[in-house]
């Protein structure tokens, strides 16, 4: 069972990061808050006393599922749906990204050195992409990369099967690498 | 790891900046969020009195409710009742032992006590009876 401090740090852990996450979900920052803070209450109301290491998965179920809530209620959802339809593609795309683009450490950004001003350009631009990929895309790569659930976890999380996590994430990567060269940005 | 995985991590770290640079009234609404969360922790309360018997399983939130530990506990419980039984009953044979032994190792066969004239005889020359 977590304790109260074991939970302290989960939630101070994951917290800003689930802020972001509700950011480029719902765009509002103020609605992003009510959301997280929602979560978290839910998450110390309810599943306070499960074990430390079934918490990330536990509150990123509570969190997206909060997020979805959101879109319901909101009517502007259907108008982000439509717009962003047709970056999902067929996965037939004939000039993938990822096979032309190069991953060395000495074209990464932040690997060699570069103004502030670069590095919060590149920041900007990659949440730019991230807000403009279909929300179940945007939500397995979130969870599965920067939230580090397995693929398991991250099905379990998203109320769908492991498949779709698997193909989620990887349109989501391309779609993204698509978007950032189409910008300048080389990852 | 593969070559899109390594690209999602190169994203992720730059969404790490993002994270780490976000407004004072953002970061301290996140803190009080939490902590308001933390004072309403669900905590799983156990009765000390019980755990030994297996209470723990018995007395769990209802999310650890499960038919096996709850057979467990129960079975635990009457384990405990039955070998109660049986030590009590064996420390009462052992007085009663001790008793019939000091009788029969006495002097006075143990047919005196069931004597009336006996009784009377103690009666009458005992100082209390005086």
């Amino acid at each position: 069972m977590a304790s109260r401090a074991e939970l302290s740090r989960f939630l101070a852990d994951v917290e800003r990061r689930a802020f972001k996450q509700a950011v480029f979900a719902v765009r509002d920052d103020d609605a992003a808050l009510d959301i997280v803070q929602d979560s978290m209450m839910r998450l110390a109301e309810k599943y306070g006393d499960k074990p430390n290491e079934e918490l990330p998965m536990l509150f990123q179920r509570i969190l997206q599922n909060a997020i979805r809530d959101y879109y319901r209620r909101s009517r502007t959802r259907m108008e982000h749906f439509t717009s962003l339809s047709a970056l999902e593609g067929d996965g037939e795309d004939p000039a993938d990204p990822l096979e032309t683009l190069e991953l060395d450490d000495e074209i990464n950004p932040f690997a060699t050195p570069h103004t502030a001003l670069l590095q919060a350009e590149t920041l900007n631009l990659v949440e730019e992409a991230l807000q403009n990929l279909p929300p179940r895309q945007r939500e397995a790569f979130l969870l599965r990369y920067w939230e580090g659930l397995d693929i398991a976890e991250t099905a379990a999380a998203m109320g769908c099967t492991e498949g779709s996590v698997k193909t989620h994430c990887s349109r989501a990567t391309h779609t993204l690498a698509a978007a950032l060269e189409s910008k300048g940005i080389r990852p | 790891m593969s070559r899109e995985e390594q690209f999602a991590r190169q994203l992720c770290r730059v969404l790490d900046r993002g994270t780490v640079e976000l407004d004072h009234g953002i970061t301290e609404r996140l803190r009080a969020a939490r902590e308001r969360a933390l004072q309403h922790q669900h905590v799983t309360l156990v009765s000390p009195a019980i755990v030994g018997a297996g209470g723990t399983a018995l007395m769990g939130s209802d999310d650890d409710r499960h038919p096996l530990r709850t057979g467990l506990a129960i079975l635990a419980l009457l384990l405990g009742v039955s070998l109660s039984y049986y030590w009590n009953g064996f420390s009462q044979a052992s007085e009663n032992e001790a008793i019939d032994s000091a009788l029969l190792a006495d002097d006075l066969p143990p047919n005196a006590y069931l004597d009336k004239g006996f009784q009377a005889w103690l009666e009458k020359d005992s100082p209390a009876g005086q």
